[in-house]
């Protein structure tokens, strides 16, 4: 899968490249408005996550282009500007996600994750980690074939974590995941932790192995 | 007192002694006059007198007249070369008082005989003059004064009006909306310089308060950048598999202290934003379904902590507001509702097509009025996920979008209701 990461600042720009390389994806990147027009004129990609305040430029012309050239990549927004005309007029000009910065690295990956299986499988997909098996179209999830029944919350943790498999999750971030905006009332992370315990709990009896290795005072890996 | 009381007293006390020295001035000048023409019609009379004696007196009789009025008695008295004049009182006994009179007396010789001659006449008129002048006096002093209370009444009917609509802008100026306000030129030049003044300084406060704001917005943006960049290298740094049990705490730490500040700084933006008014009402989202959208989203919570929630909710409430702030709005008073109850207590909902209610059980005391919705004002030592901003978007989103927020506590209740 390759992806085009078009991000001014160099920082930020290597972080996510350095993720989502990690969790093996393909990335090219650009720095400013022209390098993001030329590479998206002359390559095609899987998906492209655009800042829209770019040195000359603006990302929201790049999905303009984009668009112009009937191409089929996925698009999503990273923005500084937290505004809703910004979000409103990307997503009508065709972007398919906005995250507003700062955000998680995990939870961009995720989100890539998602977006692309909707974009190239139309969720016909199933997604396998070993003796996991989760069908996002049914919201299905097998063990060893064996369908188990998880709750919303939970069924979105595992496929959070097989997306950011073998990475360090944060609690915020996974909380950031399930709750949007207003994780902020939540007041403590305690509730997440039940959440996991369950899921675990539930592989397990299943016969699955445990793969949620909790990661002192941080958060969580999984496998 | 008003200025107009105060200006049509003073000249009140200006005009009294004015009027009062002017009526004595006419008094005293009138009195004298008549003083005069009495003493010349006086000199006149014995004129006449003493011509009418001279012609009378040929069979040389002895004249002997006692009246009021004239009085010829033969006298031995030495024969004066002028007349004297002075002013008497005589008893009337018509009217059994006395009354005033201007007597002309001279000692004067008819063919040899020595006579004293007086001559009197009546100065009865000086009372009524004094009482004429006094009744003309009040009579201008009355009728100026209804006349200038009245003309003043009409002045500040219509000059003073472009003043007190300026004063009524004045009490009405609200920072934000500043811009909009101009105090428009009158036909008085003092008005004129005032709002012309006002303008000036509107228009100046107006830049500082944008430029502040602008500063504030755009010192929450260029904060993001550097924020995101922090963050994504500490999860980075997360990944490192090297790292020991303290480094991971360390770290983990840090990225959760970023998170608040970066949350801060959202809630900072959405203040701005709000105030800036750059969520528009363009639909009516329904705030039942907003609350049970956050109920489930909360249920863990309400269920970790065993609360009881009893609702009392109407079919379909639509509020005119924007969507993003009816979530807000409902997620904060409901989050605090949770985060401040204490395990095993209660939450009230009540929802009306007007009103919504939110009471909650809680350690916490009473919040004093004043802080209640004051921004960083935390009675919450202890909930270190709070940022002191909530209640102050909930206020903001009220003040911008009128609605009606308030806060009371009732019988151990937290009670927080909003109404449009």
């Amino acid at each position: 899968m390759k992806v085009l990461i078009i991000e001014d600042e160099p920082s930020l720009r290597n972080s996510i490249r350095e993720y989502l390389e990690h969790q093996g994806f393909v990335c090219e990147v650009a720095a400013d408005f022209r390098e993001a027009i030329d590479k998206v004129t002359d390559y095609e990609y899987d998906c492209i996550v655009a800042d829209i305040g770019l040195p000359f430029g603006s990302g929201l012309d790049v999905i303009r282009e984009l668009k112009s050239l009937k191409s089929k990549a996925g698009i999503i927004i990273i923005s500084a500007k937290d505004s809703l005309e910004d979000k409103l007029s990307g997503l009508e000009l065709g972007a398919d996600d906005y995250l507003t910065k700062p955000f998680h690295l995990s939870e961009l990956n995720a989100r890539i994750n998602a977006l692309l299986r909707r974009k190239n499988f139309d969720g016909n997909t199933s997604i396998s980690f070993f003796e996991i098996t989760v069908i996002p179209a049914s919201k299905t999830v097998l063990v060893h074939d064996k369908s188990i029944t998880l709750t919303g919350k939970e069924y979105q943790l595992l496929v959070y974590f097989i997306a950011n498999q073998h990475r360090v999750v944060t609690k915020s971030a996974l909380a950031g995941h399930l709750w949007g905006d207003a994780y902020d009332q939540a007041g403590s992370y305690d509730f997440i932790y039940t959440h996991i315990k369950n899921l675990r709990k539930k592989m397990m009896e299943a016969g699955g192995e445990d793969y949620i290795k909790t990661v002192y005072g941080t958060g969580y890996r999984f496998g | 007192m008003k200025l107009l009381t105060k200006t049509t007293l003073y000249f009140i006390i200006i005009m009294l002694p004015v009027f009062g020295a002017g009526a004595f001035f006419l008094f005293h000048k009138f009195n004298k006059e008549i003083k005069h023409e009495t003493d010349e019609e006086l000199a006149n009379d014995q004129l006449q007198w003493l011509r009418y004696l001279d012609t009378a007196s040929i069979d040389n009789p002895i004249f002997r007249f006692r009246t009021q009025e004239f009085q010829l008695i033969p006298t031995d008295q030495p024969v004066q070369r002028k007349f004297k004049l002075k002013g008497v009182t005589l008893y009337q006994e018509t009217e059994d008082a006395q009354a005033p009179f201007r007597e002309l007396s001279q000692v004067i010789s008819i063919h040899g005989k020595h006579y004293q001659m007086i001559l009197r006449k009546s100065m009865i008129e000086k009372d009524d003059l004094l009482k004429n002048i006094i009744y003309v006096m009040l009579l201008a002093f009355g009728g100026l004064l209804v006349f200038v209370v009245l003309s003043n009444w009409f002045i500040s009917r219509n000059v003073w009006r472009p003043f007190y609509r300026t004063l009524d802008k004045i009490r009405h100026l609200q920072l934000n909306k500043m811009e909009a306000r101009r105090f428009a030129s009158t036909p008085t030049h003092e008005f004129n310089q005032l709002n012309e003044a006002l303008n000036q300084m509107t228009d100046r406060i107006h830049q500082d308060y944008i430029n502040m704001k602008e500063l504030t917005e755009d010192a929450a943006h260029e904060m993001q950048t550097p924020l995101a960049i922090a963050q994504s290298k500490l999860e980075l740094l997360l990944q490192d598999e090297n790292l020991s049990e303290d480094q991971l705490k360390n770290i983990g730490q840090t990225s959760e202290e970023l998170q608040r500040l970066s949350r801060l700084n959202h809630n900072l933006l959405l203040l701005a934003k709000i105030e800036n008014q750059q969520y528009p009402v363009t639909e009516q989202p329904d705030l039942h379904l907003v609350l049970i959208q956050y109920l489930s989203l909360f249920e863990e919570l309400i269920r970790e902590k065993e609360l009881t929630v009893a609702t009392n909710l109407v079919a379909s409430a639509p509020w005119p507001l924007h969507p993003a702030l009816a979530d807000i709005l409902v997620s904060n008073l409901l989050g605090n509702a949770i985060k401040y109850n204490y395990p095993t207590g209660r939450i009230h909902i009540t929802l009306t097509e007007k009103t919504f209610t939110i009471s909650n059980t809680s350690n916490l005391p009473e919040i004093p009025a004043a802080n209640v919705f004051q921004r960083f004002r935390k009675s919450n030592q202890g909930y270190s996920n709070s940022n002191g901003l909530g209640l102050a978007i909930v206020k903001k989103i009220g003040e911008t979008y009128h609605i009606q927020i308030t806060y009371q506590y009732l019988n151990g209740l937290h009670i927080f209701t909003a109404s449009c």
